[in-house]
């Protein structure tokens, strides 16, 4: 082992420029690599440690239902043990000044005095949290300040309520985060909460209790115990260490996908290393035949080069592995605003473990096809300069192909944490390369096809591009798959934020009133005509109601524990009744009812997602619990909703006088003119406080703000992708300086000027980064359309101006690392370069 | 110690093969000092890279030491040149990125022999380089270079010296001291050597001489002082 291990040493010392570009392509992958992964596991960590605030108790029981006797009871027997109960209801209201006239939508959240059980409430004033509320203080997020243009100590009204803002929430421990909120946060005490007058028939409020537990009570156990007590699915009940399950898998997806993202710019740092690796051999091969004449066996001289990649990718790896932890306090700040409180980035021995271990594995998986070539150096070769090139070595090259490609492959596993993510990575990864090598091996084609040009600069440039022991090909996928990938997220962006755009929305409403009481109905028609010049708003009547059986079988706990859909079978149903399928109604199973089938029994028409999740299909039946009173009816029909239009659009919709009698409120939606919007909201909340008007443009803007969010950390990995790009293409600049250097000395001894060199150069360089922008834009088109139409469900926009941005910056990107890399070639003097030779 | 029967080497070139051995065949015993002269193109290096195996012959066989090369694998004829044999090139063919001491380690550390530093440290000594052990080739001149490749040559203490024309691209002084290490190490150590050299005076210093034509034997004698 002795040899190896030295002659490694003397070697990686011998190529200085070599060692560094391995180096630089490792350590750029695993710098995404690490700072995704330490980001997730900080997260992971503060969700951990946070889990009790975050989740407001070691335990929580939760409704959409005041709670029942039975609950209560429950309760009281684990205060008897000692246990701390606080109940916290939350709902969405309106806000407003009526001096000032201004409205906002808010959720508020009605607390007692023991709230919070864990964790802290940071208030501005700081204080007792009694002793801010009093009898009518409200805090409120800064938000609400801005919007309604209030201070510290200003009257505000919370529906049909007269508050006093005491003091500004600066941190809620139990925001149950979501990623979308509806309004800024508004706190109250529970005894107020009546004289909101927003808790009606019909309105929509969450009632939580938040325990703490003994320490002789265990959490998961009281949780099993309570489960066995409260069979109602209505009533859910999560254990501190199951908190925020959303929140957590909305993380885990984007780390997800960020971390492939990471993977990519390895990959293409792999490319380096291997097209690094590929120039070393063949330039080292006199070397190679001469210690194989001193009596190197094949398995000594293997060991050697693997060892020294071994060794430079573990110092690329933790040379990234740095660079990963400012990557890592980079990202917090653009997603960790998703959270109710810090995240504390530090370092996270088990991803830097990681990431190195990836670095070093895709170092060896990468130089193992290069290395292949050691065994067919010729001894011979010190004897007599052969004319070709090394031979590819001819036995079971197939063998070291499958290794390559399988390892590759399970690293892509292995980080996107699923065989069928990875499986969709790895498909994408392959097709993505084979387009970008193909045109690449295209482009060489073509430029050694093309008619002699009159200009020596662009003839020289364009014949760079097929020179022998070239590496266009590696240059234009490396650089390639980093501008799709940036063009993707751009095109992504575009299309979305078009689409979150409300103007452009001709169908959707920009209002959605809730909670229209049945006396309010006439009144509010008039009250929205009056202000929205000719808008009509559209009424729908809704009843809700629980589902309490799916095919005469009761829903209980049984059926919903541990499934990723059981909100589809505890949540309230907003039902509603049609007599004719609705506009835009797409049925997919089934026929809508005649007016004859009506009145025989109720009949009802299901979203097919949904009846999926309940295993309901045509001729099947649903129960709803209305207020008490079992409705069974017959489906009918299966229907796909687009969600996305974002009209009023219901999961089940009844037949006409199934519901009569239900107790029912209505929903309204209108559109009017943006400079309506303000007014009308106005108008409709100072007339009806307890009715909630959700403005859709704020609900897009919201939607917007956190897609941006997003977009900046995918955009910040994805710079590392082009970053290895860049490195991969220096390298290959690195690696044939050499000839490059004695190309210029000729071309000036023959009588060209430095500029003149300088030009053929710039047409090389050029067509590179015009090749990778030519293909990768294309391609970032197509994946943009594959995502936006099968994942995101989100029409495709044709940006033509950022496509060809995607040509154009490439271009200029790789004219700049060209000459980064070269410009200082020109300057030598040629006779010394030429004597060298 | 050499053993070569009807060797034949063929090699492609640019008008078709071109024939560099053509049937030769050559006995050459242990402790022997053996001349190889002939015109250019005649064949000796050839003849003396597959006596080293370092390539394969079209048709014919070798034996060295008793192992018939032939039946080697490439690893296998690795580790006989690296236990038995020490080749000289005329161009020196030092690792242009080892110091002189590393070059003559490299061998050593092959052999997995113990205390390579200090043996190569001995090594460059014995061919009076002992200041020079830490420079680059390309901070030696031609001769002391040479030393550097005899050195390393004589690592592994091999049975069997090969040279090719040592001493071409040197001055006649210089490699006059590179002849006397070469033929000094031969008579204290006992060992096999094959020198090949298109001086005529040079090859008289050895016990026999092999003159090449077109790749085959022309004279083959015994000088006046030599063993059998």
């Amino acid at each position: 082992m002795r040899f190896p291990l030295r002659m490694a040493w003397r070697e990686t010392r011998g190529a200085w420029r070599h060692v560094v570009v391995a180096f630089g392509c490792i350590a750029v992958g695993v710098a995404a690599l690490v700072g995704v992964a330490s980001f997730a596991a900080s997260l992971d960590r503060t969700l951990g440690r946070e889990a009790k605030a975050l989740l407001g108790g070691d335990l929580e029981l939760r409704s959409a239902r005041p709670l029942d006797a039975r609950a209560r009871a429950a309760l009281a027997r684990l205060a008897g043990t000692g246990a701390t109960v606080t109940e916290v209801r939350e709902l969405v209201g309106m806000a407003r000044v009526p001096e000032r006239g201004g409205t906002l939508l808010v959720e508020l959240k009605a607390v007692e005095a023991g709230y919070p059980l864990y964790g802290r409430l940071d208030t501005e004033p700081p204080g007792p949290l009694g002793e801010l509320l009093g009898e009518d203080g409200a805090l409120v997020q800064e938000a609400l300040l801005t919007r309604l243009g209030l201070a510290v100590g200003d009257p505000v009204w919370i529906g049909a309520g007269r508050f006093r803002i005491a003091g500004v929430i600066r941190k809620e421990p139990d925001r149950s985060a979501g990623l979308f909120t509806l309004g800024p946060r508004v706190l109250i005490g529970a005894g107020a909460l009546d004289r909101t007058a927003l808790v009606q028939f019909g309105s929509r409020v969450r009632h939580r209790a938040l325990v703490r537990l003994p320490e002789a009570l265990d959490a998961r156990a009281t949780r099993a115990t309570l489960l066995r007590e409260l069979p109602d699915p209505g009533l859910r009940i999560s254990a501190f260490d199951d908190a925020e399950p959303g929140l957590r898998r909305f993380f885990a997806q984007l780390t997800t996908y960020l971390g492939l993202v990471g993977l990519v710019s390895l990959l293409v740092g792999g490319i380096g290393v291997a097209a690094s690796a590929r120039t070393f051999v063949e330039r080292k091969r006199f070397t190679i035949a001469l210690l194989k004449c001193l009596g190197a066996d094949s398995r000594q001289l293997w060991t050697t080069y693997v060892t020294q990649a071994v060794c430079l990718g573990l110092a690329g790896s933790v040379a990234g592995a740095a660079l990963g932890l400012a990557v890592q306090a980079l990202l917090v700040p653009l997603v960790g605003g998703f959270v109710p409180f810090a995240i504390e980035a530090r370092l996270e021995p088990a991803a830097i473990a990681r990431g190195l271990a990836m670095g070093l594995l895709t170092t060896l998986l990468c130089v193992l096809w290069p290395l292949r070539r050691l065994r067919a150096v010729s001894p011979a070769l010190i004897l007599r300069e052969p004319v070709e090139p090394t031979p590819a070595p001819g036995p079971r090259p197939w063998r070291t192909a499958l290794m390559v490609g399988l390892g590759l492959a399970a690293l892509a596993v292995w980080q996107a944490g699923s065989p069928k993510v990875g499986a969709i990575f790895v498909g994408a990864a392959v097709a993505a390369l084979g387009l970008l090598a193909g045109t690449a091996r295209g482009l060489t084609r073509l430029a050694r096809r093309l008619p002699r040009l009159p200009w020596l600069a662009w003839r020289h440039g364009l014949a760079s591009l097929y020179r022998p022991g070239g590496q266009t090909t590696g240059i234009v996928v490396a650089l390639g798959v980093g501008v799709m990938l940036v063009v993707t997220v751009a095109l992504l962006e575009r299309s979305l934020s078009a689409y979150l755009d409300l103007e452009r929305r001709r169908e959707t409403p920009s209002f959605f009133f809730v909670d229209i009481q049945p006396d309010q109905t006439e009144a509010f028609v008039r009250t929205v005509s009056g202000v929205g010049g000719d808008s009509h708003p559209v009424l729908t009547p809704v009843v809700r109601a629980r589902l309490a059986a799916i095919n005469g079988q009761p829903v209980g706990r049984e059926r919903t524990e541990g499934r990723e859909d059981a909100w589809r079978f505890t949540r309230e149903y907003v039902l509603t009744v049609a007599a004719a399928p609705p506009a835009a109604t797409v049925l997919t199973r089934g026929r809508w009812w005649t007016a004859a089938e009506t009145t025989a029994r109720p009949r009802i028409s299901v979203e097919e997602e949904a009846a999926r999740s309940f295993g309901v299909d045509v001729g099947g039946s649903l129960t709803f619990d209305v207020q008490g009173v079992p409705v069974e009816a017959e489906v009918m029909s299966l229907r796909r909703v687009d969600w996305h239009a974002l009209t009023a659009n219901f999961f089940v919709i009844f037949s006409p006088g199934a519901l009569e009698g239900a107790p029912s409120t209505y929903l309204a939606t209108a559109r009017v003119p943006r400079q309506a919007e303000a007014a009308l909201q106005d108008a409709v909340v100072a007339a009806f406080p307890n009715v909630t008007a959700v403005p859709v443009r704020d609900v897009l803007e919201r939607v917007g703000a956190v897609m941006d969010q997003i977009g900046a950390a995918v955009r910040l990995i994805a710079a590392f992708v082009i970053g290895a790009g860049v490195v991969v293409m220096a390298g290959a600049l690195v690696a044939s300086r050499y000839q490059r250097l004695y190309e210029s000395a000729l071309l000036r001894t023959l009588g060209a000027s430095r500029t003149g060199v300088a030009r053929a150069f710039a047409v090389e360089y050029a067509c590179l980064g015009a090749a990778a922008g030519l293909t990768g834009s294309p391609l970032a088109a197509l994946l943009g359309w594959i995502v936006l139409r099968f994942v995101l469900e989100v029409p495709w926009t044709f940006e033509p101006a950022l496509l060809l941005l995607g040509v154009v910056l490439p271009t200029m990107l790789a004219l700049a690392v060209g000459f980064g890399a070269t410009f200082r070639l020109l300057g030598q003097r040629p006779l010394p370069l030429l004597r060298r030779e | 110690m050499i053993e070569v029967r009807d060797l034949v080497m063929r090699l492609r070139g640019g008008g078709g093969p071109v024939t560099i051995l053509d049937g030769l065949s050559l006995q050459v015993p242990a402790r022997q000092f053996l001349a190889v002269t002939g015109p250019s193109g005649s064949g000796k290096s050839t003849l003396l890279g597959l006596i080293a195996g370092l390539d394969r012959p079209t048709a014919g066989s070798i034996r060295v030491d008793g192992r018939d090369l032939g039946q080697l694998d490439e690893d296998a004829l690795a580790r006989l040149r690296r236990d038995t044999i020490g080749y000289v090139f005329q161009s020196f063919h030092l690792i242009p990125t080892l110091t002189a001491l590393e070059n003559v380690v490299v061998p050593l550390e092959l052999a997995g022999a113990a205390d390579p530093l200090a043996r190569a440290t001995a090594l460059l000594g014995e061919v009076g380089l002992a200041g020079r052990v830490h420079h680059y080739p390309a901070q030696l001149s031609g001769g002391e270079q040479q030393r550097v490749a005899l050195a390393r040559a004589f690592a592994n203490g091999p049975r069997l010296l090969l040279a090719d024309e040592p001493t071409g691209n040197l001055d006649s002084t210089t490699g006059a001291g590179i002849i006397d290490l070469l033929v000094g190490w031969h008579r204290e150590r006992g060992s096999t050597l094959v020198l090949v050299t298109h001086d005529p005076a040079l090859a008289r210093h050895a016990d026999r001489t092999v003159e090449l034509r077109d790749g085959r034997i022309v004279a083959d004698r015994l000088n006046g002082h030599g063993r059998p």
